[in-house]
């Protein structure tokens, strides 16, 4: 005897197998000539240079890392939402002491900077550099 | 054959197949992607052991988190594919295969031996109340305070272990 | 009055522990074995949550709550210790990382 979830999962199931047998389908009835020039790397016309595996920079694992410990944390807090005003002040404190443990590691990755996305400055041209340049007839290089 | 089995049957299947699917592709992505795979198919089976709540839990905190994780830390590291999927030393193979049929063993005896299905039946509609987000909280939060604390200690402790590991002097 | 029998279940589970098992012993990379390690907890969610619904009792899926936030910390430890080692030794092939020996 299927629940009602059980009901949405045959309809999620169904979606997903409708998706796999279409796109099974149409692998066998599509003509394949695969050459060399369609493996390559769509550059916008341009030969691809170095490989697309590039190493991603620190900062995504750490934005991720965050990410992954809020994402717990709320999952955690979700439950509680939904029931603390059942339990009056003690249900409250509960959360609300987990939620000042969770504030001390908040606080940590902010005190350390781990929140900011450093940007690389852009430095503004110098514009005196420039006119003094031009003054002695030296070919200006002005940076975009 | 009703309904139910067909769909454990296919939800079993897809999680059998891409757990062995994930152990022996070479490539690490490729991989990763496979035990998403399995991460799905579980969901479905806790929705089948009307656990919902769990099963969304599954979704969001594995599929969604740990896993988007994994694979920064495979692009970030970009370690390629494994050459050969076995280890240079040939015995830690013969070790490996023996050690796996033991556990397999151990596991299907115990499981048969109990035989637990003899004494106890899905309780369809204790379970459908057992899985509600109220009653998980509410038992989270008077029953299980302490363990949800430490919870609490144990997420901080990771978070400013894992900034102080990965990021001192990087480059 | 359920068709489906709880050892079902079980054996599932106690094919991907086995699995996870495998994978741990024969893979060199060690993401690869974190993920096998995070393979054997869903199996053992998997029995948590069996026993769970079959017992009417929600302290199985509670626990399961648990075996998640130990997962997460788990693996937010775990990869930044390969990240720190990948940092001194270039390599996250375990047979390579034999610091600990002399």
């Amino acid at each position: 005897m299927l629940t009602e979830f059980g009901k949405v999962l045959v309809f999620i199931i169904l979606a997903a197998a409708f998706v796999v047998i279409a796109l099974f389908v149409a692998r066998l009835i599509r003509p394949a000539r695969p050459t060399k020039e369609k493996f390559t790397i769509y550059e916008c016309g341009e030969n691809p240079e170095g490989t697309p595996w590039v190493k991603f920079n620190i900062r995504f694992y750490v934005v991720a890392l965050i990410f992954l410990i809020f994402d717990v944390e709320i999952v955690l807090l979700f439950p509680w939402a939904l029931t603390y005003q059942d339990y009056g002040i003690y249900g409250f404190l509960v959360g609300i002491i987990f939620l000042l443990i969770l504030g001390l590691g908040m606080a940590y990755e902010w005190r350390k900077g781990d929140l900011e996305w450093e940007k690389p400055s852009p430095k503004p041209p110098n514009l005196a550099k420039i006119l003094e340049k031009s003054k002695r007839n030296i070919p200006v290089e002005v940076p975009d | 054959m009703n309904l139910e089995l067909i769909i454990f049957i296919v939800l079993a299947l897809t999680g059998a197949i891409s757990a062995v699917g994930m152990i022996t592709r070479p490539n690490p992505v490729i991989s990763a992607l496979f035990l998403i795979f399995n991460f799905f198919a579980l969901a479905g089976l806790y929705l089948l052991l009307n656990a919902q709540f769990i099963s969304i839990v599954q979704i969001i905190v594995y599929a969604g988190a740990i896993m988007v994780l994994f694979l920064f830390v495979i692009m970030l590291l970009r370690t390629g594919e494994e050459p050969k999927l076995f280890s240079e030393k040939k015995h830690i193979k013969y070790f490996a295969i023996v050690i796996a049929v033991l556990v397999f063993v151990q596991l299907g005896y115990l499981i048969f031996y109990e035989a637990p299905s003899e004494y106890i039946s899905q309780r369809v509609q204790q379970s459908m109340e057992a899985g509600t987000i109220e009653n998980i909280g509410q038992q989270l939060y008077t029953t299980y305070m302490i363990p949800f604390e430490a919870a609490g200690f144990l997420l901080l402790a990771a978070t400013i272990g894992a900034l102080v590991l990965a990021k001192k002097n990087f480059e | 009055m359920n068709s489906i029998p709880i050892e079902y279940y079980l054996i599932l589970s106690a094919f991907m522990f086995t699995v996870g098992v495998t994978g741990v012993l024969i893979r060199r990379n060690a993401i690869v074995i974190f993920m096998c390690v995070e393979l054997m907890l869903n199996s053992a969610n998997l029995t948590m949550v069996a026993f769970s619904s079959y017992l009417g009792q929600s302290a199985g899926q509670i626990f399961v709550f648990f075996v998640m936030t130990v997962a997460a910390a788990e693996a937010a430890v775990g990869l930044a210790i390969i990240i720190a080692i990948f940092r001194n030794k270039l390599t996250v092939n375990i047979d390579e990382i034999n610091i600990f020996k002399w």
